[in-house]
């Protein structure tokens, strides 16, 4: 995964901490204090430096797939398939994180480095003259 | 008298809007004020991006705080001058917005923001969208009543300790009241965070007055870079501000700046010195 090192210096500079605690598993919540505009930095910064578009706020609908919302969750707490599905879409995080019943404003508890990892790397295969692009 | 769009409001007309992306207005600073802080020059260029984002948006949402790539600090105005603003606004949806802009007085430019990023909240949470829609098009219109501003209040931060030179450390108590917070905002009091980067760049020139001058000049503030708020700061919130030293040559100095409360690191910037003559 040669976008690995980039995005764990990213991680640690929006955070901010020290390199060696941003693991591939770490919760970006749980293990290294993130708030909502940390991630709202990170993907800021992880477009700058890979010269990709990640939408917004996209990677719930993402995880969701082909389910629609009404599937996925009601009244704010994902669904038994919705819950399958995020298992399958975040296969980084460890099972023992998922907690049913999972409210669906705690899902980006779960996100850990690997999964911007996976975002980079999803947008880059989906432009791929941005994937030949060097991390500025 | 109240306060909406009075006490913290620093848009006195917008003369254009493209495409819900480039904005242009203007502010006239009061003449009556004794001094006008750089950091509300940030602030009216954010409200004006904040004008066109909610626009945008069909005020829906608005952008609340945010982070900035980087800040660059030329030239200070003064009271009875008008600050012409712009933004170009390079995406914005439901979630958040991104802009850049500039301030210029009398075809100089006083300030540039660049990589700016603001989460969108929902608007009804902090202040009544129909008087926001109906402020915009007045805006728009005919302009608003200028030099409603009273001011700032008091905002004397406490030194707590540090050594001279290399870091220095504050505490300042968020007042409980201020006509400020009528404004910003009406349904949800939060200290502007144009107002701590005024409290940081206060506590940035306390620590530069320590560190060994270039010659015969001295520090003056050069550029913030990565200023980050992260939590939102109610009123009466008690703040420990920290400068410190990061890197120090003869014709450069980089100062880390962080802000806790209730031991939560909620701001973060770096600020970069240079040597001049001042703002």
């Amino acid at each position: 995964m040669a976008a690995y090192p980039k995005i764990v210096e990213i991680i640690a500079a929006a955070l901010p901490c020290e390199i060696e605690r941003v693991k591939l598993e770490a919760s970006l919540i749980d293990d290294l204090g993130a708030q909502s505009i940390d991630f709202l930095d990170i993907v800021f910064r992880l477009e700058r430096a890979f010269k990709v578009k990640i939408p917004r706020g996209k990677i719930i609908e993402e995880a969701r797939g082909s389910l629609s919302q009404a599937e996925f969750e009601q009244a704010g707490v994902v669904t038994p398939a919705g819950f399958e599905r995020l298992k399958a879409f975040l296969s980084e995080v460890p099972p023992q994180r998922f907690a049913s019943p999972l409210k669906v404003a705690d899902i980006p508890r779960l996100f850990t480095t690997e999964t911007f990892c996976k975002i980079v790397i999803r947008q880059q295969r989906a432009h791929p003259a941005a994937a030949d692009a060097k991390p500025a | 008298m109240d306060a909406h769009f009075r006490a913290f409001s620093f848009v006195d007309r917008i003369t254009s809007v493209r495409e819900g992306k480039q904005i242009r207005g203007c502010y006239t600073i009061p003449d009556e004020l004794h001094d006008f802080p750089l950091a509300l020059v940030g602030e009216a260029v954010g409200q004006l991006a904040a004008w066109a984002a909610m626009a945008a948006v069909n005020f829906g949402q608005r952008p609340v705080a945010g982070l900035a790539g980087s800040i660059e600090l030329l030239h200070a105005p003064r009271p009875g001058q008008r600050l012409e603003l712009a933004a170009a606004v390079e995406h914005v949806d439901a979630e958040s917005v991104e802009y850049r802009g500039t301030a210029h007085v009398d075809g100089t430019p006083v300030m540039r923001l660049h990589d700016c990023v603001g989460p969108m909240m929902p608007l009804a949470d902090f202040d009544d969208p129909q008087k926001l829609r109906a402020r915009f098009e007045e805006l728009c219109r005919t302009g608003a009543v200028a030099g409603t501003f009273p001011g700032l209040p008091q905002m004397t931060f406490a030194r707590t300790g540090g050594s001279a030179g290399q870091s220095v450390s504050a505490t300042f108590q968020v007042p409980s009241k201020a006509p400020l917070f009528a404004d910003h905002f009406p349904r949800r009091p939060i200290f502007p965070g144009s107002l701590l980067m005024h409290l940081n760049l206060q506590l940035g020139a306390v620590l530069a007055s320590g560190i060994p001058p270039p010659g015969k000049s001295r520090w003056v503030p050069g550029i913030i870079r990565d200023m980050k708020l992260r939590s939102f700061i109610p009123p009466g919130t008690i703040l420990r501000l920290e400068a410190k030293l990061k890197q120090h040559s003869p014709d450069h100095a980089s100062l880390a700046l962080e802000t806790r409360a209730a031991d939560q690191v909620i701001a973060t910037a770096s600020l970069a010195l240079k040597v001049g003559d001042g703002l």
